[in-house]
């Protein structure tokens, strides 16, 4: 599908990515210190990269300031064992897209490796539509086939997040910064409850399911799954 | 070569001796010039008298040298009336003393004296005055009598310095050494806490006095120091025990599953219950993580203007949902002043909704749950209020500690380390976190914020 380069040091979490992301169907190559990241990411035409915060020779950061510098705007996404709200401020800072905290699971890896491929959507559009599902932003109201649907105002914005991304799947912590704009793992399975609500309207004239949850990792809007 | 003293006692004891002697040395030789100066004015000031008066009746000048001298019985007492040519008329005096000015005020000069047939030179004190008729009244008296008590308490100064010495050296050994016996404890008793034994304590002797002083901010340090290895092995304890669990119950599952799944399905159902049990220990792992680095004061760096109304209002309606779910009535009011502090947005809203989910999970269905965010003079408050059954005041002080949990809360799910998050997170904040108990017998949990510095 797309062409990614992984710069990690450790041959064990590199190991297991690269399995699950070519098990995607994603072609990944792999460098395991930051100079010879810094190259392979000069050398070829990649989809994303992946980028380590600590990498032996130069930190992943630099790296990819590096590559910012040089005009390089190839979407990265930067991993790092420190969870902390500064460190990922610094990460985004140096030009990464997106900032994933270890121990992360691979399905939530892969999933925001897929929105940033998918970059960049469309923002301008304000009426979208997904299967028979309608939303009109400006008006704030959404139908499914001929019947109106009552939103909230978070249930819209939870829609539009959706819809702008049709097949694609998102996690929760995903749909949490997006959707509420904040950052952490909330304890509870609210994230689910909201889905469950939305998903409930969205269904609730006996339509086909359109709402899916992915066991483990998210949910996906999917047109006649 | 003569080694200086290495031991700080025999070092203070001398320091000590060495100093006594100074000062006795000091006072001796103030008594001894006062002593001397006395004896030499007195005389003075008797021969000043007698040359005066011998000197004022001429005529009986003689008379009056010959009583002075017949006044003394040792033989110190001399005079002599001379005439104009220096030739003497009465007294026991040779000759006029060589350099002695005749102003009536005495000089201690050379003199030669006939005494008992015989001539003699002497050292003398003497005053002389001139008379209308050209002759010379001298009134002396022997330095010997000054010369000896000076001499006399010299030499008994000289004496005492001896005894002095001794008794100021014994004195000095003597408090240092007591000073170095209880150094001496001091330092066994510090040898056995650098060992390892961190609840031995420093004598406290009962003078009250610096080395006491000292012994007990020591102690008092010890204290803190004890409390603290004891709530970090007791931190430590609670993590191994909670990881334990479940761990324990992840490899009682595979086990099983290995030996006894049959079908995929059957397989990815253990997986998946293995993966649930390790996010929570994860969780639980990156929750200590995470205290502990805010603990640390670092993570300033992402604090930003935080209004804490809509922090609020978000974290309400991201909870209405639970709420409604256990049929709990769940409001916020913000006041209409402005309640922007310095922060950081995340981290306020994990607080308030740890503080919103242990509200959630311990009321009862029909209950009421009360977000409030006020202005106080200086500070913006942010207060969760529930109609749970509330903590005894005995576990106020206790709620935010580390793997602390309400005897209520030991058959529900959690950590324990809520909120022990949330009191990190205030702290960073510079806020203070508290719990009270409200009328209704329920808990209300207030973080006061302080507010920004204008500008």
């Amino acid at each position: 599908m797309a062409r990614l380069l992984l710069i990690e040091d450790d041959a064990e979490t590199a190991g297991d990515v690269l399995d699950d992301l070519r098990g995607r169907g994603h072609d990944v190559a792999w460098a395991a210190t930051g100079p010879d990241g810094a190259r392979a990411a000069r050398d070829g035409a990649w989809g994303a990269i992946i980028v380590d915060r600590m990498l032996p020779g130069q930190d992943g950061l630099c790296v990819l300031q590096d590559l910012r510098r040089d005009g390089d705007r190839t979407p990265a996404l930067v991993l790092s064992a420190l969870g902390d709200v500064d460190e990922r401020i610094r990460g985004l800072r140096a030009g990464g897209d997106d900032y994933l905290a270890k121990p992360f699971a691979l399905g939530e890896l892969a999933a925001r490796i897929e929105a940033l491929l998918r970059r960049p959507v469309d923002s301008r559009e304000t009426v979208l539509h997904v299967g028979g599902l309608e939303v009109d932003l400006i008006a704030g109201t959404g139908r499914r086939g001929a019947r109106d649907l009552e939103l909230l105002p978070r249930e819209l914005k939870l829609l539009e997040y959706l819809m702008r991304r049709p097949g694609q799947i998102v996690t929760r912590a995903m749909l949490f910064e997006e959707v509420w704009n904040y950052r952490f793992t909330p304890k509870s399975n609210l994230i689910d409850v909201h889905v469950g609500r939305l998903r409930r309207k969205l269904e609730a004239g006996g339509e086909a399911p359109l709402l899916h949850s992915v066991r483990g990792i998210g949910f996906t809007l999917e047109p006649d799954g | 070569m003569v080694e200086f003293p290495r031991s700080t006692a025999l070092r203070w004891a001398l320091g000590i001796a060495l100093w006594s002697v100074l000062l006795s040395l000091a006072t001796f030789a103030f008594v001894y010039w006062q002593t001397a100066a006395y004896l030499r004015e007195e005389l003075a000031e008797t021969l000043r008298l007698e040359v005066r008066t011998a000197a004022a009746e001429p005529a009986a000048a003689a008379v009056r040298v010959d009583t002075w001298i017949a006044m003394d019985l040792h033989a110190t007492h001399y005079g002599g009336l001379f005439g104009p040519d220096g030739t003497r008329r009465a007294g026991n005096l040779g000759l006029v003393p060589d350099h002695l000015v005749r102003d009536g005020d005495a000089y201690r000069v050379s003199a030669t004296v006939d005494i008992a047939g015989r001539t003699l030179a002497d050292e003398t004190w003497a005053a002389s005055l001139a008379l209308p008729d050209g002759s010379t009244v001298v009134i002396a008296h022997d330095t010997d009598e000054i010369d000896r008590v000076r001499a006399t308490t010299l030499r008994a100064l000289g004496l005492a310095l001896v005894p002095t010495l001794v008794l100021s050296g014994i004195g000095g050994l003597l408090l240092t050494s007591r000073a170095r016996r209880r150094l001496a404890a001091t330092e066994a008793a510090m040898a056995q806490v650098m060992r390892g034994d961190l609840r031995k304590r420093l004598p406290v002797g009962n003078h009250g006095d610096a080395f006491d002083r000292l012994s007990g901010n020591v102690n008092r340090m010890l204290e803190e120091i004890e409390h603290l290895m004891g709530e970090v092995r007791s931190v430590g304890d609670a993590v191994a025990h909670d990881l334990r669990t479940p761990l324990t119950r992840l490899r009682a599952r595979l086990e099983r599953s290995r030996s006894q799944a049959r079908t995929v399905a059957e397989f990815h159902e253990a997986i998946d219950q293995g993966l649930m049990w390790i996010d929570q220990t994860l969780a639980m792992v990156t929750a200590v993580l995470r205290i502990g680095e805010m603990e640390d004061g670092r993570r300033r760096g992402g604090f930003t203007r935080v209004d804490l109304g809509d922090v609020a209002s978000v974290a309400v309606e991201f909870f209405a949902p639970l709420a409604e779910e256990k049929d709990i009535h769940l409001d916020v009011s913000v006041s209409s002043a402005d309640h922007t502090i310095d922060g950081d947005r995340d981290l306020c809203f994990e607080a308030l909704s740890n503080l919103l989910d242990n509200a959630l999970k311990f009321t009862p269905s029909g209950g009421v749950v009360r977000v409030g965010v006020t202005r106080a003079a200086a500070a913006a408050i942010l207060s969760v209020e529930d109609t749970g059954p509330g903590l005894p005041p005995a576990e106020h002080a206790q709620v935010f500690h580390r793997f602390y949990r309400a005897e209520a809360a030991r058959r529900t799910p959690g950590n324990g380390l809520g909120l022990s998050l949330v009191a990190a997170i205030a702290k960073l904040h510079g806020a203070a976190a508290t719990v009270r108990a409200t009328a209704a017998g329920g808990c209300r949990f207030e973080l006061t914020f302080p507010l920004p510095e204008p500008g």
